[in-house]
This record gives C-alpha cells, structure tokens and sequence, in this order.
C-alpha cells in the first residue's frame, strides 16, 4: 500500500489546461475524495495517477517514488472504471483473476484469492455469470472485486455509483467504506455528487475549472470554506456582500446592506477595508431575536417537506434561504416580518469572488 | 505504442505505394510522356479514333442508365421495407440480397440461353402474342442485355445503401414536418429525401462506377464496344499499342472525380442526427391489401433477381434446350465434370488460395489500420483513412492494366508468375471492406475494457489480444468472410492478370470455359453454380455474425 503525491501537475490538452498546477497528498490507507463540477478535471487526475496520462508538468509519486517512468501496466492501481469495463466474454470470475494471472499467481492461491474477493463484495454465489447477466449493482461489485483481488497499491475509483440508481447507490455507499474500513486500503475516489463526497470522504479535495480550491474533511470543509465556490458547491450558502470593517482574534466585523455582522474569519490575507462576503449556511439562520448579528426581514415563500420548512427570504433586498428543522403547526407565512439572527460561529468572512 | 504505431503507418504506407500509387502513377506518366515529352496525343486519340470514342460514350450511357434504373428500383423497395411490417420480412429482405452472391457474368452465360434469337424470352414473347419476331438481345439489343443483367446484380448494393439512409433518418424529424403541416410527396421531398441524399447518392457512385468499369458482362454478351473490353484487349500488346495508357488514365479520372465530388458534398455535411429517436416501433403495420402489394413487389424483384440465377442453374442442369422455354430433358453429369475437369479443378484449388491469401493480409492490415484510426489522435490520421478507402475509387481493371504495366519485366512480372500480384491485387481491392468491418468493431469496444486490462497488469499488446481481439472476432470474422468472397469473385484483376492456365483462378476458368464451343458453357455454368453455393453459404456466415449492421460495409 502507498501513499500519493501530486506535486504541481499540470496536464494539457492543446490549448485547454485540464489539470492546472495540482498538488495534494494522498496519505496510506486513506479514503480521499476528489469532488467538483463535470469537466473540472478530476477524472483526467485519476487517469494520471494510473499511467493512462503523463503530466505535462510536475510529478507524482507513491510513496517517495516517482512514478513517471512506470507504465500504466506496472503500477499496480486497482482502478474501477465508470463503466465497470467488465470483459463481456468472460465469467465473473474470469474477470476477478485476470490481474492474478498477469501476476502469475498459481492456480490454488488464484481460485482461493478469486473467492474470497467475491465473498467481500458479497458475489460469492455469481461466479460462473456472465457480466450481462448481472444487474448493474452487481457489476459494480464485480469490478470492485477484481481491482482489489491484486491487493492494489491503491484503487481508484471514477465515479463508480454514477450509473446506479438513489437507492442502490445508497447500499454501494455503505458497501464501499465497509470494504474500506475491512481493507484498510489507500483509496481515490472520484465524484460530483457532493452528498456522497460528505457522506464518505475522511479526505476531500473540491476541485473547479483544473484547479484544486480546498482540502480538508468533510466538517472542515461544509463548515469552513475556504471561498465561494466552495461554499456554493457543498451545501447551500447565503452570500452577504460587504466591507470588512475590523477582524481580531479570528472574529471579523463585515459591514453589510443588514447591519454590521460578526462572523469567523475563514480565509488568511483579508485585510480591513477588502470587499468579502459574509457566508451563512440557511441551517444556521434562526428565526426570533438573539444576541448577535439580529435583523429584520420578510417571508417571500415557505416550502413544507415534513421533517424541515425552508424559507425564503427578503432583509432590504437581500435574498436569504433559511432552514427550520422540526417546523411548527402555524409557521411564519409569506409576507409576514420576522427577526433573524445567526451565531458568528456558525458564519465565515470569505472574500469576494471576481 | 508511438513507435509501433509509426512502424505500422509506414508499413502501410509503403505497401499501397508499392502496389496501388505506383502502377497508377505508371500508368498516367505512360499516358502522357510519349518519347520522352509530355503530350496529350493519346488523349487526343479517345476522341478521335471513332471505336474509342464509340466505347467511351457507350460505356457512360450504360452506367448512366444502370444507375438510374437501380436507383428507381431501390427507392420504394427501401422504402417498403424501412417503413413496414409485412408477412416474412426478414425472408424476403434476405433473399433481395441474393444477386450478390454471383459475379453477373456467370448470371450472363445462363442468360444468353434465355436471351437468344429462339431462347426461353423470346419464346415466352411469341407464345404470349406480345411480338411478331424475336428481338435479338444479343445482337442489336445487346445494349439493354448488358443493363438488365447489371442492375439485377447491382440494385442490392444501391437499395442496402438506400435503407441505411432512410433508416438513419430520424422519424421526429418527419414528425416535426407534419406537425407544420407538411405531408405525402411533399413532406417527402421537403424532409425525407433532403436527409437520406449522402446515402442515396453513396449508392449511386458505388454503382456507377462498377457498371462503368464492369469486363465480365460485356464480355460474355459480345459487347464490345465499351471502355473495359477496350482496356482488356489492349492489355495484351501494350508495347506495340501504348493507347491503352490514356484511355486507362481516363477511367481513373472519372472514377476518382467521382468519388472527390461526392465526399466533398457529403462527407462534410453527413447529418448526424441530433436526437435519439426510438426508430424501433415505427415500422407500420399495411392493412392486408397493402401487405400483399408490397410481398408481391418484393418477390418480383426477387424472382427477376433470381432469373439469371436460375438460367445458369437450368444450363448447368440441361440436356436438351432448344427451341422450348425450358430444358426438354436434364442431366446432373455437369456438375460432375465441372469437379473432374482439369481446368476447373486447379482453378478452384488456385482461387481459395489466392482468396486465402488475400484474406489474410487484409485481416492483419484491417486489423492495425482500424487500430490505429479508431483509438489513437495524431496528425495525418485522416490522410491516412483516405489512402486506406482510396481502392474503392480505383477499378479492378485499372489497377490490373498498371500491375501489368508496370511490373512488366520484373520478378513480379505476371506474364511469368501472377500469383503475388493477383494476391495484392485482390488483397488492395477489398481492403477498404476489411478495414471498416474492423473499425466498426472498435468503436463498439469501449476503450475502458482495454485499459482494464492494462490497469491490471496486461502490457498493450496482450491486452489487445486477451481483451480487443476476441471481442472483435464477429467483425473480423465476418470482414474475412467478406473479403474472401469477394476476392473469389473478382472478374476483371483475375482476367487480365492470370495469363497461363495453370494460375487461372474459377472466374477466368468460367470465362474461358465458355469460349470453347462444345459443352464448355454447362461446365462453366455448374461451375457458377458451385460457386454461387459456397458464396452462399458465406454471406448467410456474415449475416448472422453482422445482423443488421451488414450494411455498413456497402457504404462508401
């Protein structure tokens, strides 16, 4: 098992930038995630890291080795395709031993290596199918199965759920940090669903347009985002335009169209005087009066779900969303005025994108 | 892979500009630098000489004619079948295909029986009151023989062309039309035919150009005022007689101007539908009427298909035929000798080894060709698709008359041994067919399953072959079975080059057999029909393996 390193990558295509200066670190036995919009070059990252591409600039490494030289067939990356790639004109466990014989692994060892990889993904009794005859659930497990079966310096996974359907991708969700948590095996897994990012990630990167724009966990990132797009991309986020008045002690003071609002600094080098937003997650807007950062504002529309109410609403102009949880029998409807507050905890001064 | 992938080019390239560019590019230099100085004396020549210029004009209306009369035939069948479901549809959709399986000029032996001044037509005329006299399809007629036995052989290619066409035109677009108002003939003409014009135009040059550049039929029915009978006899003292060369080099031209014209049209502009229509479902279902309408179409056009077919069949099978519409008595002792005759028994042992050859080399190129097209980018790719789909411009005779020309006097001299030329030759001729079989599997093959393989270990090239190769063998198998069939049908490349009898392939054996008077026409003809069964027999092979996709590979 490895450790991953990218170190200033950079990959082109002509004239378009896919990866744009990338570097992060990929720990040993780590689930990371690569997270953002489609075309933001996640997938062209993977297919870097498993020989199919050559960075045009920078290096990567497993562990302190650079891999450069090595060819696609010699890295020993277990990789699940978005397709799964299962080979039609083989069984299921033809498929799961194929890397085993290109390893040369004997043929008791192989028989016993196939099973027990079946058993992880529970395919146990679909040895002898073929893939055409299995639901795409089950090929998803399948090629699970055959990039872990070589014991993979690392698998990577390009959005392998995105051709399940809500509820089956639910159960793989779970399936896959089982594996991972039995495996203790380093994991990249590529996606756009930021729920399923969330949900499973213990290391997140959220990339834009080549770029990687944070790295952290999933908590630090929702609660703490380190720009806008960030804070747009996971989670909903009300943006407050404003002037950042005084920060000290991590608190900063953004003066706004609603007042002079206190909130958590979240990004180094915002100077007094710089043009920012204050960002607001609609969960953690409350509604009645409190200590800080109170203001008044008027119920636009209310959409009831049952176990939340969201509200939209209008403080001098501007628009705001805001999540009640556990909604009431008479809740505030549209046109009445209600006081606002949020905790500068629960706040974070971002600057403003241009 | 770069490497490998450089080699490959160069190794293609090397080979078409050996055995394709060279012999024309022999030719056209013979055509136009005469004693040493660049003329046009031997063009000046085509119009001039009045034989030349009869052929030339000949040979331009009898394509021009064959084109326009397939074409017709073609339309409502393809229509028919695209749009409606009808009793025994696959049944009859098969048998239309049924002319391909059999060079026309072996179709031409059996209908000189049925054409002659008393053969089984002109009986059938008499006895039914519709003449006084017998017309004589073989003499002043003959014109109208060599048409009806073309566009029998040929309306297959023209309506496989046309139903991919209409097939491929979307039905919401015709629905959008008749949402705007627009129906019949009208919304037809406005929508429909506009859409399936690169297909219908696609089949009209395929067809063209072979009418135009077709030997064995002319041959066989004493017409012999047409450029390829021209180009045929010339072949054989090419020293003392060097016209040959221009009137060659003319053929090219057109064919070639052809094919640029129509790519530049169409290639561009080939309308990709936008959307994803459901063409599945929208077949109607006629009322009963109409059902039976549309059968009886088809099995006419079947049945005429089938006629020439059937004449060889019955020539084969006579014994006695003469003056009555069929054979008064049959024998089977034909196909007997056609298996004991010496003549016939090498040719058949010489035509499977040439076709084998050919086959094999077209399987290896297709296969790296195809490779290379589909799953690599680099600069050239397109130059090299074009050099690779070029032999479908380049007629048989013509690349026969340069083979002849230009390795005249060296090792590969055809006059001493053909064998390696009429190996190429067949190999060139049906590489176009080999590669896009190849490349149509490729495309199918999601890149993914390769890299699969790579990601676990498997080097490139075990990949290819673990993984690509047996995933492609339905459409390799079925491109091989292809190119060999048409390998053992090719007329005019066997008749020119094989010039000593013991390398005579069947189709030159078929041809010769004929000329002898005696009973060299019913061996000929039990000959055809053996053929005409093994081809059978193979394109029923491809059909299954290919399915619908069968016709993807008469495109151009």
């Amino acid at each position: 098992m490895v450790g991953i390193t990218l170190k200033s990558v950079v990959k082109r295509y002509g004239e378009t930038v896919a990866v744009d200066n990338v570097s992060f670190e990929v720990e040993k036995g780590e689930l990371f995630f690569l997270l953002g919009p489609s075309g933001c070059g996640k997938t062209t990252i993977l297919r870097l890291i498993a020989g199919f591409l050559q960075p045009d600039e920078g290096a990567i490494f497993f562990d302190e080795r650079p891999v450069d030289q090595v060819p696609p067939h010699r890295r020993n990356t277990g990789m699940v395709f978005q397709s799964y790639a299962l080979w039609p004109h083989m069984s299921v466990a033809e498929n799961v031993a194929y890397g085993l014989q290109e390893r040369k692994v004997r043929r008791a060892e192989r028989n016993d290596r196939v099973a027990a990889a079946l058993e992880t993904v529970r395919m146990s009794q679909y040895r002898d199918r073929m893939p055409n005859q299995l639901s795409g659930g089950q090929q998803q497990r399948v090629a699970l199965a055959r990039a872990l079966v070589i014991e993979p310096d690392a698998v990577l996974l390009d959005e392998p759920l995105s051709n399940l359907d809500a509820r089956l991708r639910l159960e793989m969700r779970r399936e896959i940090r089982r594996i991972h948590a039995e495996t203790g095996i380093t994991m990249l897994y590529v996606t756009h669903d930021q729920k399923e990012a969330l949900s499973m990630a213990e290391q997140l990167a959220v990339m834009s347009m080549a770029r990687v724009e944070q790295v952290g966990t999933p908590r630090s990132l929702y609660r703490r985002p380190a720009n806008c797009f960030v804070a747009e991309f996971i989670g909903e986020a009300n943006l407050i335009e404003g002037t950042l008045v005084d920060s000290a002690g991590g608190l900063g003071t953004v003066s706004t169209r609603l007042g002079e609002l206190r909130a958590t600094i979240g990004s180094r080098g915002l100077d007094a005087g710089d043009r920012v937003v204050c960002m607001v997650r609609p969960e953690c807007l409350k509604m009645g009066t409190g200590r800080r950062n109170v203001f008044e504002a008027e119920v636009k529309s209310t959409v009831y779900l049952g176990e939340i109410e969201q509200f939209v609403l209008s403080a001098r102009g501007v628009e705001l969303r805001a999540v009640e949880s556990n909604p009431g029998e008479s809740p505030p409807g549209g046109g009445q005025r209600v006081d606002v507050h949020f905790s500068p905890e629960d706040a974070v001064v971002l600057p403003r994108q241009s | 892979m770069k490497r490998t992938r450089i080699v490959l080019v160069l190794v293609v390239v090397a080979f078409l500009a050996v055995f394709l560019f060279y012999p024309l590019y022999y030719s056209c230099r013979e055509a136009f630098f005469v004693e040493g100085g660049f003329s046009l004396k031997f063009f000046k020549y085509l119009y001039v000489d009045t034989i030349t210029r009869r052929s030339i004009l000949n040979s331009l209306a009898l394509a021009s004619v064959v084109t326009v009369i397939t074409a017709a035939l073609a339309f409502p069948l393809s229509f028919v079948v695209v749009r409606y479901r009808f009793p025994a549809k696959s049944l009859l959709t098969g048998l239309l295909l049924v002319p391909m399986i059999m060079p026309p000029f072996v179709g031409a032996i059996g209908m000189r029986q049925v054409l002659a001044r008393f053969g089984s037509l002109n009986l059938l005329l008499t006895q039914a009151g519709i003449i006084e006299s017998p017309i004589d399809w073989l003499g002043g007629a003959r014109f109208w023989g060599v048409v009806m036995m073309e566009v029998l052989h040929l309306y297959p290619i023209m309506y496989l062309n046309f139903t991919a066409a209409l097939a491929n035109v979307d039905p919401s677009l015709e629905e959008a039309g008749i949402n705007l108002g627009s129906s019949g003939f009208r919304l037809f003409r406005r929508i429909t035919l506009p859409l399936m014009m690169p297909g219908v135009f696609a089949g009209c040059v395929i067809v063209f150009i072979w009418a135009f550049t077709d030997l064995g039929t002319p041959l066989i029915f004493g017409y012999r005022r047409v450029v390829s009978v021209q180009i045929f006899n010339q072949v054989t003292d090419l020293a003392n007689n060097p016209q040959g060369y221009a009137l060659v080099v003319g053929v090219l031209a057109l064919t070639v101007l052809i094919f640029v014209t129509s790519k530049r049209i169409f290639g561009r502009k080939a309308y990709q539908s936008l959307t994803r229509g459901a063409v599945a479902g929208s077949e109607k279902r006629p009322g009963i009427l109409g059902s039976g309408l549309i059968v009886g179409f088809i099995l006419l056009v079947i049945s005429a298909a089938c006629l020439p077919h059937a004449a060889v069949i019955l020539t084969a099978l006579k014994e006695e035929w003469f003056m009555t519409v069929l054979p008064s008595s049959y024998t089977l002792d034909h196909f007997g000798d056609a298996l004991a005759h010496k003549l016939t028994l090498s040719s058949i042992r010489n035509s499977i080894l040439y076709s084998g050859l050919s086959t094999v080399i077209d399987v290896l190129l297709g296969v790296m060709i195809a490779y290379v097209l589909v799953r690599q980018t680099f600069r050239g790719s397109n130059l090299l698709d074009a050099m690779v789909m070029l032999p479908l411009a380049v007629p048989g005779l013509v690349l026969a008359f340069g083979y002849v020309a230009a390795f005249s006097g060296t090792a590969l001299d055809p006059r001493e041994n053909p064998v390696p030329l009429l190996v190429i030759a067949y190999a060139i001729r049906r590489l176009p067919y080999m590669v896009r079989a190849a490349y149509a599997g490729f495309q199918q093959i999601n890149v993914e399953l390769e890299e699969a393989a790579v990601n676990l270990g498997s080097p490139p090239l075990r990949a290819m072959r673990r993984i690509t190769v047996p995933l492609l063998s339905a459409n390799l198998i079925a491109g091989g079975i292809l190119v060999f069939c048409f390998a053992m049908l090719e007329v005019s490349d066997s008749l020119i080059l094989a010039m000593k009898e013991r390398f005579y392939p069947i189709t030159k054996a078929i041809y010769e057999l004929v000329q002898r008077i005696e009973d060299g026409p019913y061996i000929a003809s039990a000959l055809g029909v053996w053929a005409m069964a093994f081809l059978g027999l193979c394109l029923i092979v491809v059909g299954v393996l290919l399915g619908r996709r069968m016709g993807q590979l008469f495109r151009i």
